[in-house]
């Protein structure tokens, strides 16, 4: 039986607070998106504030253990066991606050109408943990098994050059971060700001913000 | 929905969906929430020992996950056993049989499923459900205009004209039954084939030669 829990799922913190427990990565889901989140203590994070604009992801919260305070463009719900939000406008901002320290909020998300896609936001947390203790051949792998999956996938190619610029591979980072902005060319404006690529932004061919 | 773009909602105060056949609860979350990307449903079960998920395979090609939500499940998957309390989470592959029973009082169950690579269709089954638990309630109106309001939706071509008929045998609405039938035999006489002959719950229709004549 392919069974687990919760607690016994990678916990990988992120910068804002939160922590993202990968459901759908664990199993290897492809027909749907799910993940759980959790904090690192009561009154933190455990949803980022975030839209879902650029996916255009139906999305359900579900608290499965504690309580959290959401925040829905600007209305505040407090929701425990056993209750849910629905957001179906992609466009409205929401996060939420964990009110106990061992909040665990479940969340399904896609777009309607269309194949499920692996978000590429999935990949680029899933490497944090590697990129934090600086093993850069580790986070450069988890994005290019992303990117066999999304070839051109801007922010994905933009992470990769990040974790190639840091890991010394300056070639395969300017070639990564140039096919970035030639699909979007406002990567290029992050770049010239971005530390991350602090080694490489005087070499020759380094894209122009 | 708040009129805001976003809803709030307990799971608890889902409807109670007796699942024809079995006996299972379904709580339909999905259409609750009118959620299109994938499957999403919650079973529940007030007794430790009752019927939670129902034995099946998923016929429909869906991958699907269940989690947990309070209670211990006993769910047996393949040939195996065991109990999951709650915050477990479980991956079923289509083809795989599963089912679960509540191994305590007040166990709640959240399905969610989907095929890789395709658009999700919601195949109406839910809908079924809700509709024929409205006929036993005695709601024969309400029910058959549930079952109605997802042909409109065109959910399921021939099989939303098969229920429907099957419905109708059952509320003894003959002449609309046969009606029905007869749509979704135009639509598709392979897959309506293969259900008709052996159908109990078009056992009142057995014996009228419309029938007959449709059968052959």
């Amino acid at each position: 039986m392919n069974i687990t829990h919760i607690d016994e799922l990678d916990a990988i913190e992120m910068a804002d607070g939160f922590v993202w427990r990968p459901i759908r990565r664990h199993f290897d889901i492809r027909g749907f998106g799910v993940n759980a989140y959790t904090t690192l203590e009561a009154g933190g994070q455990v949803i980022e504030e975030h839209t879902e604009s650029r996916l255009e992801h139906e999305e359900i919260y579900v608290v499965l253990r504690g309580r959290a305070q959401f925040t829905v463009d600007g209305d505040e719900h407090e929701l425990g066991p056993g209750q849910l939000v629905f957001i179906r406008d992609p466009a409205l901002r929401r996060g939420a606050v964990a009110l106990d320290a061992d909040t665990v909020v479940l969340a399904l998300g896609g777009k309607p109408g269309e194949p499920h896609q692996v978000s590429a936001w999935e990949a680029m947390f899933a490497a944090v943990p590697a990129a934090r203790e600086e093993r850069w051949d580790d986070a450069i792998r988890i994005h290019e098994e992303a990117l066999e999956e999304q070839p051109n996938h801007p922010a994905l190619l933009y992470n990769l050059a990040c974790m190639e610029a840091r890991g010394g591979r300056h070639l395969d980072a300017l070639l990564h971060l140039k096919q970035a902005v030639a699909v979007e060319p406002e990567w290029a404006e992050h770049a010239a700001k971005d530390s991350d690529f602090a080694a490489i932004r005087n070499e020759p061919g380094f894209p122009a913000a | 929905m708040t009129g805001k773009g976003y809803e709030i909602l307990a799971l608890d105060d889902l409807d109670r969906v007796p699942y024809r056949g079995s006996g299972e609860t379904l709580r339909p979350l999905r259409i609750a929430l009118g959620f299109q990307p994938f499957g999403v449903n919650v079973w529940s079960a007030e007794k430790a020992g009752d019927k939670l998920i129902p034995p099946h395979e998923e016929d429909s090609g869906h991958e699907e996950l269940y989690v947990v939500v309070r209670g211990t499940a006993r769910f047996t998957v393949g040939d195996e056993t065991r109990d999951a309390p709650a915050g477990s989470l479980i991956h079923v592959k289509a083809d795989t049989f599963r089912t679960a029973t509540a191994a305590e009082p007040n166990t709640m169950v959240l399905a969610a499923g989907g095929k890789e690579g395709e658009v999700f269709h919601g195949g109406g089954w839910e809908t079924v459900h809700i509709a024929f638990a409205r006929l036993d309630a005695g709601d024969v109106a309400g029910g058959r205009a549930i079952m109605e309001s997802t042909i409109q939706e065109g959910e399921h071509e021939w099989g939303g004209h098969y229920n429907l008929a099957c419905y109708l045998a059952i509320a003894g609405e003959t002449d609309a039954a046969l009606a029905e039938l007869r749509t979704a035999l135009e639509l598709n006489r392979e897959n309506v084939g293969k259900w008709l002959p052996h159908d109990s719950d078009l056992d009142s229709l057995r014996g009228d030669p419309r029938f007959e004549e449709l059968a052959q």
